[in-house]
């Protein structure tokens, strides 16, 4: 069984939602970050007339989910509707693939140590 | 963050308080008083055309939700800006402004047909406005408490008469007559128009959703909930009139509802109806202020009305908007012309754009099908376009039905083509000396998205101010 790293970054605002419907989907756990960043508006607020010539970092957060391969569509999609607003700034999604867990505790490994 | 404050029930009875309306009523006797039970066919189509657009709007709403101004902002980043003055401003603007004043005559004319107090029709009417108007400037905790009371009272009310009519209970004389008088498919499309004015303004749940619990669930479940209990709610009543009521005598009377009231009841029923017609120009006119500074907020945040139309009271309410309308609607019944038969017809007129308003609802979804297929969409209307286009096609073939009389529609469709005339007219120039954008270009979503932000219109007049200055060589 396969395993995957969804990433998201996403604004401040939508953290308990999505919270609420990752545990209801069935996520076994996940890691909020906050951080500061930009995308390709180079950080520029949706109501402004012009774009930033230089870089304008903004508080973001990173919210970080391992799921088991199958449930990645599932979750996927959740999230997006979960941060959709329509609005610049709702975040990106990046998922990749994860060799393996180990739960250091234990030292189980696989789908042991993720559930 | 915003309280959330409404709930399902709050979304019902804010569709069902604006889709049943005094004149609907009217309609209703008139429709049933020529084909009998046979009118509830038409009925039922018209109800499930319009579940289709209401849909489609659901639909709308959660590809761009908490939009202010709805339906103007979808057509903006649909088909762009000259299709959104022309439907929007010309379908609910002008439209409503006159639906609403006659709702509040017909108030009046009800209250001194029964009691003939002697006071002019139109005094009625100005109080009645003046406290309504007063109750949306306070805020939408009052709206909602309005709103509640007298939608669910005019429901209970409709209902019990008509089951009292089905039961055969009522106090009135109980006669036998044929129940159906339709002869085949042609009446039923005939009177598809009058029908559809019996199902119109579910949409007006859309600028309140940023209002509403859990909207995802509550806008289109509520859309179409109104729908459904006033379609049963209206079959009850027909059922019960063919029981009371002889079709012909439903047909000719000017207040069909009244008359259903006296034959069920005598004059206890007429009392009643009279009530159930003050409970629907309440809500009516009550939401209809409500939802109409809601849409020149949102038609002001586009740039398509002048900005002072966002302004807020302390209480959160759009007051230039809320005494906008409110004046309008007064100055129409102070001068006695919403008392004339000539604004009926003109409500005919307006229907048309209101039904193009719907065609062009379904036309943006399947657009925004085509454009964002992939866009995260909360609540996405089953079935690929088959439902936005049977609500094209059912509500254009509503159009071509407007009137069963001839002359009656060539001469709608020549008042609604002079109007639509002067409105293009008004377009073009809007988009070129106020907008300064193409006429046919859809504006990006996000930017209409960003419109709704209230430095938007600030942000860019700056803007705008300083490359003016630049211009002019820094003078």
């Amino acid at each position: 069984m396969g395993f995957s790293k969804i990433e998201v970054i996403t604004s401040m605002e939508k953290l308990s939602s999505l919270k609420e419907a990752l545990n209801k989907l069935g996520a076994s756990g996940i890691t909020v970050i906050q951080a500061l960043g930009c995308g390709v508006q180079k950080g520029t607020y949706e109501y402004e007339a012009r774009q930033n010539s230089q870089m304008e970092l903004l508080p973001k957060q990173m919210i970080i989910t391992i799921v088991e391969d199958e449930l990645v569509d599932k979750a996927v999609e959740t999230i997006k509707k979960e941060l959709y607003t329509g609005h610049i700034g709702d975040g990106k999604i990046f998922i990749s693939p994860v060799s393996n867990i180990i739960r250091v505790r234990t030292g189980e490994e696989g789908m042991d140590a993720l559930k | 963050m915003e309280e959330k404050k409404l709930g399902l029930m709050s979304v019902i009875s804010t569709g069902v308080g604006l889709i049943v309306a005094t004149s609907c009523l009217m309609s209703l006797g008139q429709g049933a008083g020529m084909l009998g039970v046979g009118f509830i066919i038409p009925m039922v189509i018209a109800c499930a055309i319009n579940i289709c657009t209401a849909l489609s709007m659901a639909e709308l709403n959660a590809l761009m939700p908490n939009l202010t101004g709805g339906l103007a902002q979808y057509t903006l980043a649909g088909m762009g800006p000259f299709v959104a003055i022309v439907t929007m401003v010309g379908g609910y603007l002008v439209c409503q402004s006159i639906a609403g004043s006659v709702e509040c005559a017909m108030f009046g004319n009800a209250i001194n047909t029964v009691f003939d107090t002697g006071i002019p029709s139109s005094v009625f009417c100005i109080i009645l406005l003046v406290v309504l108007i007063i109750a949306n400037l306070l805020g939408v905790d009052m709206f909602a408490k309005i709103q509640n009371f007298v939608v669910y009272g005019l429901i209970i009310s409709l209902v019990i008469m008509g089951i009292i009519g089905i039961a055969g209970i009522g106090t009135g004389e109980r006669i036998h007559q044929q129940m159906n008088l339709s002869t085949g498919v042609s009446d039923t499309f005939s009177l598809l128009g009058l029908a559809f004015f019996l199902f119109i303004g579910s949409e007006f749940v859309i600028p309140i959703s940023r209002n509403v619990k859990n909207e995802r669930r509550n806008i289109p479940l509520g859309m179409i909930l109104s729908l459904v209990i006033i379609c049963v709610m209206q079959i009850l009543i027909v059922i019960g009139m063919g029981h009371y009521t002889p079709w012909d005598e439903l047909a000719s009377s000017a207040s069909p509802h009244i008359l259903y009231g006296t034959s069920l009841l005598g004059k206890a029923g007429a009392l009643w109806m009279i009530l159930v017609s003050v409970f629907a120009v309440i809500s009516t006119v009550n939401s209809a202020i409500s939802f109409l500074s809601y849409m020149c907020a949102g038609m002001a945040k586009i740039n398509l009305l002048p900005s002072v139309f966002l302004k807020k009271n302390k209480r959160g309410a759009y007051y230039v908007g809320i005494l906008g309308i409110g004046a309008i609607m007064i100055i129409v019944n102070a001068t006695g012309l919403s008392t004339s038969d000539s604004l009926s017809f003109m409500i005919l007129v307006a229907i048309v754009f209101w039904m193009v308003s719907y065609v062009v609802s379904n036309i943006n979804v399947i657009i925004f099908r085509r454009k964002l297929p992939k866009a995260p969409r909360t609540f996405k209307v089953p079935g690929g376009i088959v439902i936005p286009v049977i609500g094209i096609i059912g509500n254009v073939i509503m159009i071509w039905n407007i009137s069963g009389d001839s002359a009656t529609r060539m001469m709608i469709y020549m008042i609604d083509g002079i109007i639509f005339a002067i409105l293009c007219v008004y377009a073009v120039l809007w988009c070129r000396y106020k907008l300064k954008r193409p006429m046919f270009k859809p504006v990006p979503m996000h930017e209409v998205m960003a419109m709704e932000h209230s430095l938007y219109l600030v942000a860019h007049k700056e803007v705008y101010v300083k490359e003016q200055i630049e211009l002019n060589g820094g003078n």
